[in-house]
């Protein structure tokens, strides 16, 4: 990393609050030149235009058809079983197995029924 | 008075303790959160809902072994981003390679080219080139990348926050946020030097 890319990712710190205090007199020092001030813009630039981006929404009746799914899985697990047991990670090894666009909708079964 | 961890640590504890009802809690406070995050990972919207809707059984799931070291939410999002990554891998689809990127951030130009000749006020064509510039660089960078300017700038996640979410350490999540505003900027610098009304 060069000096100069050095000193752009201190405005990136900067920019997000999270430059060691060590290193903001450089990092301020760096914003009165043309790079540094150039790459403050671009960075807030960036992110406001992140930001106004809309995500898409879920479709109607999303929190229905998981609370069924729920249900369903629940009656099918023996208690104390299966899950995953990851401790957090997300992740248990294995593929997801997530459902095919369109196939929740086949398996809804009494919300009520946990 | 309490925060927002621990108003979602009680309802964890409800859950644990049987309340399925509490949970639904939890899902309709951080459904659009997770669609938010996950659609910036999964492209397509129903894909994305279905990732969403996995992320939230396997949490379900994995509930009664949370101790709440960490927040909810930060736990959440990892088995969200890990659920996305699964999903990517099991549809043969996988991140961008940084050649990929060039190539692809190569095409976006292309579009911004056809849109410098919409016919309107040049100001919003300028917004409207950059956020079209700013997505399709986002959406060409290496999925470690693109996930922590998401959870950065989307979802507003501390360097600490982000380094629970993404299994790193702190400064592997700087770098990061650093190389993707450094690719996205570059794609941007075409548009930012040489004006709509200028180019012509």
């Amino acid at each position: 990393m060069d000096t100069n890319e050095t000193l752009r990712a201190h405005i990136s710190a900067l920019v997000d609050g999270e430059l060691p205090q060590a290193d903001v007199e450089l990092a301020l020092a760096a914003l009165q030149e043309k790079d540094g001030k150039q790459a403050w813009d671009r960075y807030h630039l960036i992110r406001d235009a992140l930001r106004a981006t809309p995500a898409p929404d879920l479709s109607p009746g999303f929190a229905e058809r998981l609370a069924a799914r729920l249900a369903q899985s629940q009656s099918q697990v023996p208690s104390g079983g299966a899950g995953t047991d990851d401790g957090g990670t997300g992740d248990s090894g294995s593929a997801t197995g997530v459902a095919a666009p369109g196939s929740l909708t086949a398996s809804l079964a009494n919300p009520g029924a946990a | 008075m309490t925060t927002e961890r621990e108003s979602d640590q009680l309802l964890v504890e409800r859950v644990q303790a049987g309340d399925q009802k509490a949970f639904d809690l939890l899902v309709s406070k951080y459904q659009r959160r997770l669609m938010r995050l996950v659609s910036r990972l999964v492209h397509d919207p129903a894909e994305a809902e279905d990732v969403v809707q996995e992320t939230f059984i396997k949490a379900y799931r994995a509930l009664r072994h949370f101790r709440g070291d960490s927040a909810f939410y930060t736990w959440l999002y990892r088995i969200g981003i890990n659920t996305a990554k699964n999903y990517l891998v099991t549809q043969g689809r996988r991140a961008p390679t940084s050649t990929e990127t060039d190539a692809e951030g190569a095409e976006g130009f292309d579009d911004a080219d056809s849109l410098r000749d919409i016919n309107t006020p040049e100001s919003m064509l300028a917004s409207k080139q950059i956020a079209h510039t700013v997505n399709a660089a986002m959406e060409a960078l290496p999925l470690e990348l693109r996930t922590a300017i998401v959870l950065r700038e989307i979802e507003g996640l501390s360097y600490e926050e982000i380094s629970e979410v993404m299994a790193c350490p702190i400064g592997t999540v700087r770098s990061r946020i650093f190389r993707a505003r450094e690719v996205i900027a570059d794609k941007l610098r075409p548009l930012l030097e040489f004006p709509v009304d200028k180019r012509r």
